[in-house]
């Protein structure tokens, strides 16, 4: 069945197989051919795979979605993007996969430094491309990177040169206008030895381009794949929120190389879509430090599954990681983070958290913490909690005059608000925190409180 | 700090004491498996009808399967064909009516391994069943057990005098589909143990099993069957023990567990089969299938482990939580040394209401073993008010060994509540220094960090083997729990 699917698949893309940027040059051709090649003959992952034990994508290839040939014809209201739209930010928005110039902001940006489509940097810095493109997903390939590397259509290229720290953030907009298509994209992204950056990815897929309408419902599917190379003592700060609309389907998977002493916090953000995969895996090394924090909100039938795992290849690195899930109605909420340290490792110190909250009687969390450890002189943990809300908490409250449902309301919201809290950046702070609180599973939570 | 490492390893590196070999006139099947040997083994052991048909479809099913791979374990495949499926010292018709009649030199091997038959020992409070490769040679204490009105014997003499209980209950916590080495057991087993309370009995002693592996190229594959009705309690030991040999042998046992409304059962082990020499040479695959039912209200099923020996130890002592109220335990301390392997943990499934389950698994890896725990919680939507909390913690010593932590939690009711810990980590130079400054010797430094981090387990055994559980623990670690 997999293999029918890829080559339904492999049906569609055949009429874009042209389009694709890149067509000069050979390596990225033999790149995709074989991307290709694994693809068809793995297919998208299935549940018996024991990464993919929670999550069942045969939804995805059943639907058979289309590749969008170029950007849309329709323009897009100004007005409604700019509520996405940070200021004082560079931005790259990318419709339905590709790279709008009309839309992105990407003025003023300091000499050395690229931030640019991908499809530009394989026409101007095609050797920086090819040294790093599939080097980070090496470990993790699986039919989702296969699937992307071999259909690529744009993406984001950033590199932040030595020494060189960047004073506004980078932000990319995924905007997928109507259903049925399909959007695929692929980041790289190089910070150099010192240097410092912070990017932001925001996933959205609520406007209509054809109807000039807010469609929140349109059936899509995202497959996006960042690589990021975090160079000797550089700092990288990875945002990600997933907004996707109610019926979407989400892919989104960050493989990160840290160098030695390198610094990487990732902020993971995930809303939207029917069915909702993240792939967060970093290899660290030598001191490196590596924070990855995540906040899932799942109502009505929503499926959302996180999947990290870091891989400590040298001794003295240090990993953080908190996961907290918020479930409602029929939602499914899936975390399986895994850490791994190798036999040199030694003076590791990981610890690693996962909560969930299980708001209603059809929700289900599934968490899978794994420690693999090789290493004797180390110390790690983890902690993993399933349950409600502390009836102590409420009782307190109440007991200072709140009626229970408020009291309630306000708890589950302060579970959450810890995750936005930690966010540096104070217009995707507000941005986050909209999201979240129209999101929330009920009503009563005043923005007063805040 | 290097005199202190090599205290250390000095402790780590010990012989294994029980692996003499017992010379004996045996009864002994060919190599081989097929339907054929399935029919001679149920006619040598005079089994009913309906066994031999259990077993029968048993074998076709396994025939269908394949050897599971998922486990952190590594081995060469297992050829099923060159093990024999049957072996038991040669015995008078009938067999043994007394310990008189008992083959004196397998007496004398019971003597050895410190578990005396003779009923007027020191362990007099234990009523013990020994099982010599294929067969129960005895069973002590009957006639006081039998006044209290339990039930304990070898399973294949239950199977001759309570074919009802055997029918009603044989498979139906653990059914012959239920996995690769299940299968397996349900069409070769050979012995195993008996053990049925009746309602509101409390077992009088507690009931003990010594399986031991003594021939050469053959498989162990018990069967205990332990059922506690209403209001019963019981404690049972077991106990295990192989000689040492070059090629690896095969356990694949079976334990199932009934409880019943408010009845007790705890079950201890003390599993210690040779685990292989310091190459890695030789030892003992336990491949263990073992699950517990509670099925009535307020039922409790406990499951203490202290895991020493074996080449490859796979099993995880399960409880399903049927009943409302009921409760599960599973306490553990594993310890790999050299290149043993072990991938264990437990499976707790809430289905009743208030169900209640404590994990407590304590990890010990040393040389270049490799020590997993793998354990799944599972909250079924009726399991309102489930409760769960699990520890897991390993402890490394030495730089070429494993600790790997796989537990898996799934919840499908709001009310539960679920906690899972694990920490991972080695004795440090503090905590010795420490001892050290406080003027214990190293060894006994790391003796007491040992016994401390097991202490958690250890306090769940009951008093006659918890003493067994820190010789054998002492075994691997040389006297360094005390």
């Amino acid at each position: 069945m997999n293999t029918a699917t890829a080559t339904r698949y492999a049906v569609k893309y055949q009429a874009i197989a042209s389009a694709l940027p890149g067509q000069t040059l050979p390596w990225l051709q033999t790149l995709r051919a074989e991307a290709l090649m694994a693809f068809s003959e793995s297919g998208f992952p299935s549940p018996r795979e024991e990464e993919w034990r929670y999550t069942n994508v045969s939804a995805i290839e059943k639907k058979l979605f289309s590749p969008s040939i170029s950007l849309p014809a329709g323009s897009i209201d100004a007005q409604w993007l700019k509520s996405y739209q940070l200021q004082d930010a560079w931005v790259l928005v990318l419709v339905n996969g590709h790279f709008s110039a009309e839309l992105s902001v990407l003025d003023d940006l300091p000499e050395a430094v690229s931030v640019m489509s991908m499809a530009e940097a394989l026409a101007k810095q095609p050797d920086q491309v090819q040294k790093h493109l599939g080097l980070a997903t090496a470990q993790s390939e699986h039919g989702f990177v296969a699937f992307n590397t071999a259909w690529f259509t744009d993406g984001l290229f950033v590199h932040v040169p030595a020494k060189q720290v960047l004073d506004r953030p980078i932000q990319l907009l995924h905007i997928v206008t109507d259903a049925d298509i399909m959007s695929t994209t692929r980041n790289i992204i190089i910070v150099d030895e010192m240097a410092e950056a912070k990017v932001i990815e925001i996933f959205i897929g609520v406007y209509s381009a054809t109807s000039s309408e807010i469609v929140a419902d349109n059936a899509y599917l995202t497959a996006a794949v960042t690589e990021v190379y975090v160079g000797q003592n550089a700092d990288l700060t990875l945002y990600k929120m997933q907004s996707e609309s109610e019926k979407a389907y989400h892919f989104g998977g960050s493989y990160i190389k840290q160098a030695r002493d390198a610094r990487f916090t990732h902020h993971n953000f995930a809303f939207g879509g029917l069915l909702a995969r993240s792939d967060i895996h970093a290899d660290l090394d030598h001191a490196s430090e590596c924070e990855l924090n995540g906040l899932y909100l799942g109502s009505k039938r929503q499926h959302i599954d996180n999947h990290t795992r870091i891989n400590h290849l040298k001794p003295y690195a240090v990993s953080r990681e908190v996961y907290k899930g918020v479930l409602d109605d029929r939602a499914r909420g899936v975390f399986q983070g895994r850490v791994i340290v190798a036999i040199d490792a030694q003076q590791t110190d990981s610890q690693m958290n996962n909560r969930n909250l299980l708001l209603s009687d059809d929700a289900e969390a599934d968490t899978k913490p794994q420690l693999e450890i090789y290493a004797d002189d180390v110390k790690c943990g983890h902690g993993v909690t399933v349950g409600q809300l502390d009836e102590k908490s409420i009782f307190y409250l109440q007991s200072r005059g709140i009626d229970e449902e408020t009291a309630r309301n306000m708890l589950t919201f302060a579970f959450a608000n810890e995750m936005v809290d930690k966010i540096k950046i104070k217009g995707l702070h507000d941005m986050v925190l909209e999201q979240v609180l129209t999101r929330f599973p009920q009503e009563g939570v005043n923005k007063e409180w805040l | 700090m290097s005199a202190s490492e090599q205290e250390i390893k000095n402790l780590i590196g010990k012989e294994y004491k029980q692996g003499f070999v017992t010379e004996l006139e045996t009864d002994t099947f060919l190599p081989g498996l097929d339907e054929a040997v399935i029919l001679r083994l149920s006619k040598v052991k005079n089994e009913p009808e309906f066994m031999l048909e259990y077993r029968l479809k048993a074998f076709r099913h396994w025939q269908t399967m394949k050897s599971p791979e998922w486990a952190f374990v590594k081995f060469d495949p297992i050829d099923y064909q060159a093990i024999s499926y049957y072996s038991a010292p040669k015995r008078k018709e009938n067999g043994p009516k007394s310990l008189n009649e008992i083959d004196p030199q397998v007496l004398e091997a019971y003597k050895k391994l410190g578990i005396p038959l003779d009923e007027q020992e020191r362990l007099a409070g234990v009523a013990v069943d020994a099982v010599f490769d294929s067969v129960s040679v005895a069973t002590t204490f009957k006639g006081k057990l039998k006044e209290a009105g339990v039930i304990f014997c070898p399973i294949s003499e239950a199977l001759r005098d309570h074919p009802e209980l055997i029918k009603q209950y044989l498979g139906s916590v653990v059914p012959h589909t239920d996995n690769f080495f299940a299968a397996l057991n349900a069409a070769v087993f050979t012995d195993g143990s008996f053990v049925y309370i009746p309602k509101g009995v409390r077992c009088p002693m507690e009931l003990s099993t010594y399986f031991r592996i003594n021939a050469a190229n053959t498989g162990q594959f018990e069967r205990t069957l332990i059922i506690a009705d209403e209001g019963g309690h019981v404690s049972y030991l077991e106990g295990c023990t192989a000689p040492m040999r070059d090629e690896n042998q095969l356990h694949a046992a079976v334990v199932e567990l009934i409880a019943m409304k408010d009845a007790t059962i705890k079950y201890s082990t003390v599993q210690n089969w040779y685990p292989g020499d310091k190459e890695g040479k030789g030892g003992i695959y336990n491949f263990v299938t073992k699950r517990a039912d509670c099925r009535g209200e307020n039922s409790k099923v406990s499951w203490t482990q202290v895991e020493t020996g074996s080449a490859i130890t796979w099993k995880y002592p399960s409880c399903i939580l049927t009943g409302d109220n009921s409760t599960g335990e599973f306490y553990s301390v594993a310890l790999t040394n050299n290149y043993q392997q072990a991938d264990t943990g437990t499976k707790m499934i809430h289905v009743g209401k208030n169900t209640s389950s404590t994990i407590v698994s304590k990890g010990i890896s040393a040389g270049k073993a490799q020590n997993t725990y793998r354990g799944l919680v599972k909250v079924l939507k009726s399991a309102e008010n489930a409760r769960n909390y699990t520890q897991c913690d390993s402890l490394l010593i030495g730089d070429k060994c494993g600790a790997h932590t796989f537990p898996y939690v799934e919840v499908k009711q709001p009310s539960a509540q679920v906690e899972h810990e694990a920490t991972t980590s080695k004795i440090s130079e503090d905590q010795l220094f420490f001892c050290q400054q406080r003027g214990l010797s190293a060894e006994d430094a790391v003796s007491m960090i040992v016994n401390g981090f097991c202490k958690e387990v250890f306090r769940e055994l009951p008093m006659e083997f918890a003493v067994e559980a820190q010789a054998l623990l002492g075994l691997s670690l040389e006297g360094s729990v005390g």
